[in-house]
């Protein structure tokens, strides 16, 4: 059998995304899909459909006062923690651009935070952070309860999310401030342009496909945030800390409500993908590919 | 490459066609069950074969090499040719996680024969399908008086709606530590036993020129319902949910709560209080003269403290001076399940009476600071040697002898909910200045809702 | 000259700032190493340096109560072998995406995407059923089948595609460079710090996994990773700090030396700039 060259283009495009999209149904959105069905149903804490109750579910997920404290916490955390990993990481990696006789021992610090896990950054940090034996009072002089007074523990929480994030993106912003073709950089150092203007109006726009991709996930991330929280905090102080990926942990696969479970981690999709596709609007706009 | 991924395909469309068959093909298993006994007279006798069992257990850090010890010598010591292979399954949590998803893909050849569990895998044990209780094996293979020889605060934890689950095997209660060098020097020699000694202590403190406040902690559900069962009441009907499922508060119209939220604003209002979730850390460093902890932890108290100052054990604070003595208990305990093989069940409920068994009680109590939950365990050398060397275990163990029934811990189905939202109606009372009426309307709101909800799918 | 002293100067004052904010970011990490050599007494003050690095017990214990290096070898195949599989995906997935216009093409880029917005807890027992059903319980395939899909390394790669110039593929199109050849003789070869920077994310996230691979070798204990004997140091009330820290200690040393072998390779990405503008 000949094939024409359309076909045959469409075959090899089948052959390259077959796998990851079989995989993607079978594991992630066949899953997914079957937990949503939870959302409409009365669902026993077996695990059993019930009966089909509509949108009530809905209703009093919504009503719940931890319900919309988890939400806020939830925008809070991530519009802090976004932008001061961005800042972090470009700043970290603009440092490292340059090749220098140290770089390598800094740039190994700078992405060591990768290679921990949650669980037991979690515990170095509760551990640094106690109020009373822990090093961070004791250097900085304070008395502070990060992570146990209400004002304080969701932005210790952030602190630690940052953390956990800064090896992997400071890596990418290195890579793309030295991808930048040297002749560009050498035609502005001749214009005699300054370091800000040059930052600003050169490399960040050369390099603005991996702030859009650091920007993305991260917002991805930090919705989604839910470790410290599970490990540190338990959502409180006074459900202070609590994030909706939290509750859905606790109040939802943590006391077998399943329909709860379901509610929110559907609010939480739509949240998290709402705000991907906003932000592909303005990709169109901002990011620059060569 | 692309053969490969084809398969994958027609594999997940087979899947999802196996879904729909495999629930019919198990039902069968369910109703064997009660054959069983019918079939005693034919039954092989424990001894008759080698027996291969499945143990799951929580046990980590020093509990863990202990439990790997037990196991041992189980295997080298039964004369039945039992085995038993001890699978360590992570955290009690983790555990509970992987039984009801276990459950939930009726994937019953996974099930061990024997597991450790913890208070937050009581009901998916219970509703598994698969229990092998204790009430079951008692009467499967009677022993007049056997459950006479355990403590009864420490069995009744791990019953349900009457029938007794598993056996205790780590046991704890939770006791009042003090910071004796504190204490004389606000001229204190006993202990504070109420909340009013509390704030009384505090002013002495004080007095005496010291700052350090005496008590650091917010209630949650279970300390809640030990203090309102010093007080006679549940916190939730059905005896805390041990009798049935909870349907409403218990702890309203008796009055308890309020009782209960005024003390405790009264010891907050004398500064005695910091309105903070309880760490050791603050009581370790010398920051507060009394905390209330897990009777399990003296051993760890003491390491860290390590003579900066001493360290005295006395029975959980009271709500006021009319209130009863006691405290709940918390731990683990050991639960069978059902493998349709009577051979397996027999072996199995030898290794359950093994690991409660008297002797090895006393050993774990005396490695880990957990209490014997076998009252002969007080009789071992092993236990009094370590009641000589630690006076401060013989409180706990004495405690749980004198805790009332009403004292007894919480089952409800939203558990976590209802741990978070007692901290958070009480901390807020602190916080915001409520009085000890609308702080306990709030949180009737509240926990009325989660348990209404609660019903709404599960009645 | 004097130019050339200056930006030394100006370097090692740049050098100075990077090993300042090096240290204060790479502090938990020292926080934890130190941690492993300290007795439970010390850690009960706020005293950062332990009395004495001769103090072992820690790591003894650690290793007396836990298989910690069989759990390694466990950790050290599923991630090597997740990773590469997941990589592997990502490629062809971002290579499909950004070389060739179909019909659906930005649907099935959001379709991949959403996957990323999905959280774990809600597949974990679907995905159990499912993968008991294929048979794959207590084995190796089992327990990284499920992590095979990384929206965010095809999104990554995707970026990084689209930054090559289209002349690239043109050129090589000319020279009768077919597209299966384009993309591992050239394309990747150019992306070498790309792919070695998602390769080491991606190992130490298979290296720190948990829950799943627990669950998964329910009745095969020897198969377990390194996370579940870190956690069975964890004793049950109270946190023993020094202990599990010394267990953390223990799995890091792979990722240092994951660290050290592909730092080399991380930077490769077209250093010399020729290919672009």
């Amino acid at each position: 059998m000949k094939l024409n060259a359309k076909q045959q283009k469409n075959l090899k495009i089948l052959g390259f995304l077959a796998p990851i999209l079989i995989f993607s149904i079978l594991f992630v959105y066949y899953p997914f899909c079957r937990n949503l069905i939870n959302s409409l149903y009365a669902v026993s804490d077996k695990g059993e459909l019930l009966r089909f109750v509509g949108l009530d579910n809905f209703r009093s997920v919504f009503s719940r006062r931890d319900f919309r404290q988890f939400f806020a916490n939830t925008l809070l955390l991530t519009a802090i923690n976004v932008p001061v990993t961005l800042f972090l990481t470009i700043l970290l990696g603009r440092l490292a651009m340059k090749k220098r006789r140290l770089s390598p021992v800094y740039e190994t610090m700078f992405a060591l935070p990768m290679s921990i896990s949650m669980s037991a950054a979690a515990m170095i940090f509760k551990s640094m952070f106690s109020p009373t034996l822990g090093c961070v009072n004791a250097w900085l002089g304070l008395k502070l309860g990060w992570f146990e007074s209400r004002d304080t523990a969701l932005y210790t929480c952030v602190i630690l999310t940052v953390w956990m994030g800064i090896g992997f993106d400071y890596l990418l912003f290195q890579s793309a401030f030295r991808g930048i073709p040297r002749e560009i950089l050498e035609a502005a150092d001749l214009d005699g342009t300054g370091f800000f203007t040059r930052l600003f109006k050169i490399e960040l726009p050369l390099i603005s496909p991996t702030v859009f991709y650091v920007l993305c996930t991260n917002a991805v991330l930090a919705l989604m945030t839910s470790g410290p929280m599970i490990l540190i905090t338990q959502g409180g102080p006074s459900r202070s800390t609590g994030t909706l990926m939290y509750m859905m942990y606790a109040s939802g696969f943590g006391s077998s409500n399943y329909s709860l479970a379901a509610v929110v981690s559907l609010v939480a999709f739509c949240l998290t993908f709402g705000l991907t596709l906003l932000s592909f609007l303005f990709e169109r706009k901002k990011v620059f590919y060569q | 490459m692309k053969k490969l991924f084809s398969l994958v395909l027609v594999l997940s469309l087979l899947l999802s066609g196996c879904g729909g068959a495999a629930p019919a093909e198990t039902a069968p298993v369910q109703t064997a069950a009660p054959e069983t006994t019918e079939a005693a007279a034919t039954e092989p006798v424990l001894g008759s074969a080698p027996v291969n069992l499945t143990f799951w257990h929580s046990a980590s850090d020093e509990a863990g090499v202990l439990m790997d010890k037990y196991i041992a010598e189980f295997n080298a010591s039964n004369p039945y040719g039992i085995t038993v292979k001890g699978i360590y399954q992570g955290q009690y949590s983790d555990a509970t996680t992987l039984l009801k998803t276990l459950l939930s893909a009726e994937n019953y050849s996974e099930l061990p024969d024997v597991m450790q569990m913890d208070a937050t895998g009581k009901m998916a044990y219970v509703n598994s399908g698969k229990a092998f209780t204790t009430q079951d094996a008692l009467a499967a293979y009677p022993q007049p008086g056997f459950l006479e020889d355990y403590l009864p605060t420490a069995l009744t934890n791990w019953q349900f709606a009457g029938t007794q689950l598993g056996l205790p095997f780590a046991t704890s209660t939770t006791v009042t530590y003090y910071n004796a060098d504190l204490l004389s020097a606000a001229g204190w020699d006993k202990a504070p036993d109420t909340f009013a000694d509390i704030s009384a202590l505090y002013a002495d403190l004080t007095a005496a020129g010291r700052t350090e406040k005496v008590l650091q902690t917010i209630p949650n559900s279970p300390t809640l319902a030990n203090w309102l069962g010093q007080l006679g009441s549940y916190l939730v009907n059905n005896r805390n949910g041990a009798d049935g499922v909870a349907t409403a508060l218990d702890c309203v119209d008796s009055g308890a709560l309020e009782t209960f939220l005024t003390a405790w604003k009264a010891m907050y209002d004398s500064g005695a209080l910091l309105n903070e979730g309880s760490s050791s850390d603050l009581f370790i460093s010398g920051g507060v003269a009394v905390m209330t902890g897990s009777s399990s932890n003296v051993h760890s108290i003491l390491t860290k403290v390590d003579g900066a100052f001493e360290v005295g054990v006395a029975p959980y604070l009271r709500v006021n001076a009319d209130a009863a003595y006691g405290a709940g208990v918390s731990g683990s305990c050991v639960v069978m399940f059902d493998s349709g093989d009577s051979l397996r069940k027999a072996a199995a409920w030898e290794f359950v009476k093994y690991l409660t068994s008297a002797e090895v009680q006393a050993d774990f109590a005396a490695g880990t600071g957990y209490i014997p939950a076998h009252k002969g365990a007080m009789d071992t050398a092993v236990y009094q040697d370590l009641i000589a060397q630690y006076p401060q275990y013989a409180v706990a163990y004495q405690q749980l002898m004198d805790t009332p029934e009403t004292i007894t811990s919480v089952t409800v189905g939203p558990s976590k909910d209802f741990y978070y939202a007692v901290m958070q109606g009480v901390s807020d009372m602190l916080e915001y200045d409520q009085t000890p009426a609308e702080a306990a309307e709030i949180l009737e709101d509240e926990l009325t809702m989660l348990l209404e909800d609660y019903l709404r799918s599960n009645s | 000259m004097k130019r050339y002293t200056k930006e030394r100067l100006w370097d090692a004052l740049v050098s100075c700032i990077a090993i300042f904010l090096g240290l204060i970011i790479v502090f938990p990490v020292i926080y934890c190493i130190l941690g492993a050599f300290k007795t439970p007494a010390e850690f009960a003050s706020p005293v950062l340096l332990p009395k004495s690095f001769a103090y072992l017990e820690n790591f003894r214990n650690a290793l007396h109560q836990a298989p910690l290096l069989r759990y390694m070898v466990n950790s050290f195949i599923t991630a090597f072998a997740g990773s590469f599989i997941r990589l592997a995906m990502a490629v062809c997935a971002a290579f499909a995406l950004t070389h060739y216009d179909f019909r659906g093409k930005k649907l099935c880029f959001f379709f991949l995407l959403g996957t990323m917005m999905m959280p774990g807890d809600t597949l974990l027992m679907a995905n159990y059923a499912t993968v008991s059903r294929l048979g794959l319980l207590n084995s190796y395939l089992g327990m990284i089948i499920v992590s095979f899909v990384s929206a965010s390394q095809m999104f990554l790669l995707r970026q990084k595609f689209l930054s090559f110039p289209k002349a690239l593929r043109h050129a090589a199109m000319l020279d009768g460079c077919g597209d299966l050849r384009y993309l591992l003789t050239i394309l990747l070869p150019l992306c070498r710090g790309t792919l070695t920077t998602l390769f080491v994310q991606s190992f130490l996230s298979l290296w720190n996994a948990y829950l799943w691979p627990l669950m998964v070798t329910a009745s095969a204990p020897d198969m377990r990773t390194i996370m579940v004997g870190i956690t069975k140091l964890n004793s049950w009330e109270d946190t023993n700090y020094e202990l599990v820290l010394a267990g953390v200690t223990i799995s890091l040393i792979p990722s240092f030396v994951l660290f050290a072998l592909m730092r080399r390779n991380l930077n490769k990405d077209n250093t010399d700039g020729s290919l672009n503008g």
